[in-house]
């Protein structure tokens, strides 16, 4: 019992100790004697593996537990405390939190292997496996923390390793520039949380500041600073999980090599909102307008990013506005305190998302860096395993019915329905429908028709086992993951649901087995319409269309970018060029500047005594002693 | 009869002054200055008589030695502001003018 | 000996300093003579901090009268708000000796005479003695920028010194009135701070007392607006002295504000907390958004500083507990994060014979070890968990908000506005294309990087342990706020008693 909870300090430790292993070794050796690729990859690989190996056992030993006791605690030691404030730092293990730890040491592991032979013969090879175990230790400090200030500490951890990683290949200005901003705006969000945690820890947070205490004491806080406490800790998840309006940063973190996106990007630290949400429950189920907020920026998001996926020609770009409609929808879930919903739709997203990002992975791997797929085309028959896990991949995330992707979100929708959010719900399938139809044009588009560049088509081939077995692996996960959590009509038992329900504070809505049955064939129908629509458009061979109208608007993202830009960038950089050139010298510094002008003016003003003639110097002497003869006279009288 | 020589000093001072005042010579300015002393020196000895006390007398004997001495300085300077200028007018000397 | 510890730590190096003005030594051995006190020193501090108690009372204590007839008194001693203002001077001191190519002795010296008024500054708990450690601290700046300065040196020396001396004559009027108001009111002369907070200010002369103590202070912090100086004085400052100026005297303007103007002055010093944190806030800002548009590194690190000043200021003024021992903290984290980037800056300028942003580039690939260290303080200095430099501002942040949301969430934008120029800098500068000027860049020296690695760790270190740092801050921050919240009375109420009893008697 007590050992299993010491287990916990471990499983981010042991990715910790990788990276500064890893970082140390490159650090040194890389200029003069580089280490062998061979080395890096296997001690990359170690510390994830024995993290999946440590929450493994974790997960068996909460199993054994009675269901409303699954919760372990280890308090390592105090971090900090002043006053009232007591941090430990202390690692949770709780249905919830197994669940991310299983799948994100899972994933995590799986995208190691898979990226030794993504990044062969990088000349930053050791940088880059630093960087994704110092990755994956913040993100289980995320998962694992105890309480907010240590899930904090994950949290900008995640968010420097991402921009370490998206700027990796940091000689191209473009990739720096999308790793400022997405440490940036992660930044801003960051500030909501803070902000949040701030008020929470006055509200209620002086009788322990970690999960259990505050879920104790959750019901004390007073509504408007709970409605506060969400809406700024939700800003926080607006910032990690890109939504509206901080979800820009997110497709240009493209930029970075393909493991990167689809092991940050798409699998883990982009869920962390999710998780937060989640984590939280016992204070959004208190405030369901809160809730709300969240829900519709949530759908607003999966509606707005799947516009943009419609028009996108970057296969990378297309997977990452798909990634952002369905955070837009995993938020929705978590909105209408569907929490289970929410968390197992990042649970099933995770092994379709990373699957769908590695495939893309070797398919820009076997064409040598191409990643635009108006220049692919016909490569089923290059990349057989490829396309075929591809293909499920895609399946999973249109929501093809028995695939995993389809139970999760079909979850979500009916819980949005059953708890009244009838527009929610009616956005989201019609998003259902777009979703199944950017997906498909990109599959149709890559691996179907004929080649568009013969050249770059002749030199693909199928990229070496270690990258296709992670694939085949991830594969079987996003076809038979939704199995975990299969509703009542299909004769399941939502075993995930049960599973989280003791971490979470949610009601299961019933609307009786009709309405779920026509709920769920209304997101059928429109998964194959969107299918159907793409096949016609693209199924046989399509030749790249020029974009016009509404379509060049999407492709441009309605210029969201140039908009923030003008907004935002250009006046802050402007008011500080300002600050600096101007008002610094002029008007802050005007005080120094007026007196020493008072002084130059003084002495102007005084020179005209100093005529330069002695005997007017003599008779101002004389003036001077009469005036104190005549004073120390009048004294004395 | 204090009264007198007190007088005589105040005038022979005031004569000093404005001689320092009004003369452009270094000359006349530097003899305006002895003339200052010598009334200083008048009216010390016209204490020194009132009050029966040879005070004043060694204060009066100091006040020559010390002119004598100041007269050997000044008069050096005077050759030198001379070699210098050429002149011999104060007004010529003014480059402290602010 | 030890007994004379803190005396030890403050005359050595003064003495040093004389001796290596009048000996006749190269620079190479002044510079090696330099080291070897400063390492003295710092033993002393590391005996210092591990046998600090942190009772919150002053400890180490040395005091023997001076001037017997005024009161004024030579007494020293440490509590947990000097605790670490000293402890960041002793360790980060040795560094300014090992680094740079060797100058002449006369720096060193300086340097030395620096370390020891410095760190007399902060042990006198007498107002008068610290007064004139306070005045002895600005001499050897004077002659380090205006001597070994930067081609426009001579402007920016003489605005440092005019500035802050008018701010010490301010100091000093209000010195006068505060040991004149403690005479009258208990018939005896003292400076002794701690006899000093027992006095009851009040009316338009103790505020004005008041604001001369703050405007002192404040000039050298420096607080908005009076922090115009700074970007003149840190560029053309030599890079050491730079390091001296941002990692150790800024801080001690931020102590003397704790260690003498709260405790005397704690009604006005409430009645102005609302518009000295706004100060704070605002200067965090404007200096921010001002370092943005720097085009020299040192420039832009030298706003940057002023920026964090005005957070740790903040701190200062919040009046609760969390944000005082945070911005104690901070003092620490600050110095070692921003104090040694611009350690690595004159590194770099050594180097490159350059600092301006635009001619810099790739310099990660080249020198992996130094991009590292760099990043580690650079992120530390945007308050980053796992470095020290997010417990100051967490904490800060957390106590602002208690005092005032809308102040709160402006000290939280720092977290945004850090991060942009940072960034900005960090990449046109260790990212992007290297040029024929940061080609040949060398990586850090064995010896070099040996200087750096104790204070990356203890960067890292404060991040991750930071708790016996701040359980020997908190007794004391604990009880100077219990102070500020609760005034104390008693003398006024003694008096009230007094009035009543004669009004009784006449009745």
């Amino acid at each position: 019992m007590e050992h299993t909870a010491t287990y916990l300090g471990l499983i981010p430790l042991f990715p910790l100790i990788g990276a500064v292993v890893i970082g140390l070794l490159h650090m040194l050796t890389c200029k003069n004697n580089p280490l062998p690729e061979k080395l890096y990859g296997a001690l990359a690989c170690i510390g994830p593996l024995l993290s999946f190996f440590l929450a493994v056992v974790v997960f068996v030993h909460l199993k054994g537990m009675p269901a409303e006791q699954r919760f372990l605690v280890h308090n390592v030691f105090t971090w900090f405390a002043v006053g009232d404030l007591h941090i430990d730092m202390g690692f949770l293990a709780d249905p919830l939190s197994s669940l991310m730890l299983l799948f994100v040491t899972f994933i995590g592991s799986l995208i190691h292997i898979y990226s030794i032979g993504y990044m062969a013969k990088d000349q930053n090879f050791g940088k880059f496996f630093s960087y994704m175990n110092l990755f994956l230790g913040s993100m289980l400090i995320l998962v694992l923390g105890s309480g907010p200030v240590v899930m904090f500490v994950g949290w900008e951890g995640v968010g420097l390793c991402s921009y370490l990683l998206i700027s990796f290949w940091s000689e191209d200005t473009n990739n720096v520039l999308a790793g400022n901003k997405a440490f940036i705006v992660n930044r801003i969000g960051d500030l909501g949380f803070v902000l949040g945690m701030s008020y929470l820890f006055w509200a209620i947070g002086a009788g322990g500041f970690d999960y259990l205490s505050l879920k104790a004491n959750a019901p004390t806080i007073s509504p408007a600073i709970g409605i506060a406490v969400c809406l700024l800790l939700f800003v926080g998840a607006c910032g990690k999980s890109a939504q509206i309006p901080l979800y820009v940063w997110l497709p240009d973190a493209m930029a970075g090599p393909t493991p990167v996106s689809a092991l940050i990007h798409a699998a883990t630290m982009v869920t962390a909102g999710v998780y937060m949400v989640a984590r939280f429950s016992f204070l959004y189920s208190e405030f369901p307008v809160a809730g709300s907020v969240v829900a519709w920026v949530g759908i607003l998001t999966a509606l707005l990013s799947a516009i943009f996926g419609m028009f996108q020609k970057d296969i990378k770009k297309i997977l990452a506005y798909s990634t952002v409609s369905q955070l837009g929808y995993m938020f929705a879930g978590v909105g209408v305190a569907a929490y289970s919903a929410g968390i197992f739709h990042v649970f099933t997203h995770a092994f379709f998302k990373a699957l769908l990002f590695l495939g893309a992975g070797s398919v820009i791997y076997a064409l040598h860096h191409e990643q635009d797929i108006w220049k692919m085309g016909g490569l089923k028959e290059k990349l057989p395993t490829t396309y075929k896990t591809m293909l499920i991949g895609a399946l999973a995330l249109a929501g093809f019915p028995l695939f995993s992707g389809f139970f999760s979100k079909d979850e979500i929708l009916f819980s949005a329905l059953a708890t009244g959010h009838t527009g929610i719900w009616m956005i989201g399938v019609f998003v259902a429908g777009m979703t199944a139809y950017y997906t498909f044009r990109m599959i149709f588009l890559v691996f179907h028709g004929k080649p568009r560049v013969q050249k770059t088509f002749d030199h693909a081939h199928e990229p070496p086992a270690v990258m296709t077995i992670p694939l085949i692996i991830l594969a079987v996960g996003a076809a038979l993951a939704g199995v975990l959590n299969l509703p009542g009509i299909f004769g399941g038992k939502l075993i995930v649901s049960h599973w989280l329900a003791p971490s979470l504070i949610e009601h299961h809505p019933h609307m009786g087995i009709g309405a779920e049955v026509l709920a769920m064939i209304a997101s059928v129908v429109a998964v194959v319409i969107g299918i159907y629509i793409a096949f016609k458009k693209f199924g046989q061979g399509a030749e790249e269309p020029e974009f016009k109208g509404f379509a060049k608007f999407g492709y441009y993202k309605f210029y969201v970018d140039e908009i923030y830009n003008a907004v935002f960038v250009q006046p802050y950089k402007g008011f500080g060029s300002v600050i600096s050139r101007f008002i610094e010298p002029n008007v802050t510094d005007s005080h120094v500047r007026f007196s020493s002008w008072l002084y130059r003016k003084a002495g102007t003003a005084f020179k005209v005594f100093q005529v330069g003639y002695v005997r007017v110097y003599a008779i101002y002497m004389v003036i001077g002693l009469s005036l104190m003869s005549l004073f120390l006279s009048q004294s004395i009288n | 009869m204090i009264q007198d020589y007190l007088i005589l000093s105040v005038i022979l001072f005031s004569l000093g002054i404005l001689g320092v005042f009004s003369r452009r010579n270094v000359f006349a300015v530097f003899m305006s200055i002895e003339l200052m002393l010598n009334a200083a020196n008048l009216a010390f000895l016209a204490f020194s008589r009132l009050h029966e006390s040879m005070d004043g007398h060694v204060l009066a004997m100091m006040v020559m030695a010390v002119a004598a001495a100041e007269a050997a300085l000044a008069l050096a300077v005077v050759i030198l502001l001379h070699k210098h200028k050429g002149k011999l007018d104060t007004n010529v000397f003014s480059v402290l003018k602010g | 000996m030890f007994d004379y510890a803190l005396s030890f730590m403050i005359f050595l190096p003064i003495l040093a300093g004389l001796a290596l003005l009048l000996l006749p030594i190269q620079k190479e051995g002044a510079r090696i003579a330099g080291f070897i006190v400063s390492v003295a020193v710092l033993f002393l501090g590391i005996e210092l901090f591990i046998g600090f108690a942190g009772t919150g009372a002053m400890e180490y204590v040395e005091k023997r009268p001076w001037i017997e007839s005024l009161g004024i008194s030579y007494s020293l001693g440490v509590d947990g708000i000097s605790l670490l203002v000293l402890m960041a001077g002793s360790i980060l001191f040795p560094m300014v000796f090992t680094l740079f190519a060797p100058r002449s002795k006369g720096y060193y010296a300086n340097l030395l005479i620096a370390q020891g008024a410095m760190a007399g500054a902060i042990l006198s708990t007498d107002l008068v003695l610290f007064y004139i450690f306070w005045e002895i601290m600005l001499l050897p700046i004077f002659f380090m920028i205006g001597l070994y300065g930067g081609p426009n040196r001579l402007p920016a020396t003489i605005k440092i010194t005019i500035y802050t001396i008018a701010g010490s004559l301010l100091m000093l009027a209000a010195l006068v009135y505060v040991g004149v108001s403690y005479h009258n009111q208990f018939g005896q002369w003292s400076f002794d701070i701690v006899q000093l907070s027992q006095l009851n200010l009040s009316g338009g002369f103790a505020v004005l007392a008041f604001l001369m103590f703050m405007v002192a202070f404040a000039i050298k912090i420096p607080l908005f607006p009076f922090h115009t100086w700074l970007p003149d004085a840190y560029t053309e400052a030599p890079s050491a002295t730079t390091f001296v100026l941002s990692a150790i005297m800024a801080k001690i303007g931020v102590y003397g504000v704790i260690r003498f103007v709260v405790p005397v002055f704690e009604v006005e010093f409430a009645r102005f907390a609302l518009a000295l944190s706004l100060a704070g806030v605002v200067g965090m800002m404007y200096c921010g958004l001002a370092a943005i548009a720097q085009k020299d590194m040192k420039r832009m690190l030298a706003f940057s500083s002023a920026s964090h000043m005005g957070i740790i200021a903040l701190g200062v003024f919040c009046m609760n507990v969390q944000a005082l021992t945070g911005a104690l903290f901070q003092i620490a984290a600050h110095a070692t994060s921003t104090g040694v980037l611009f350690l690595f800056l004159g590194l770099m300028e050594e180097r490159m014979q350059t600092r301006n942003i635009e001619d810099l580039g790739g310099i990660a690939y080249r020198a992996p070890i130094f991009a590292t260290f760099f990043a580690i303080a650079m992120l530390a200095s945007v308050g980053l968990p796992g470095t020290s430099g997010f417990i100051g501002e967490f904490l800060i942040i957390l106590g602002a908000i208690k005092f005032s949301g809308f102040i709160g969430f402006l000290a939280g934008t720092s977290l945004i506005i850090g991060v942009c120029y940072m960034l900005w800098m960090f990449q046109r500068v260790f990212f992007e294309k290297s040029n024929s000027r940061t080609e040949e860049f060398q990586d850090f020296k064995l010896s070099e990087a040996l200087t750096f690695l104790p204070v990356i760790l203890l960067i890292l270190g404060m991040g991750i342990f930071p708790q016996p740092f701040l359980k020997r801050i908190e007794p004391t921050a604990l009880l100077q706020i219990a102070q500020l919240t609760n005034p104390p009375h008693h003398q006024l109420a003694d008096k009230t008693v007094l009035n009543s009893d004669q009004h009784n008697q006449k009745n």
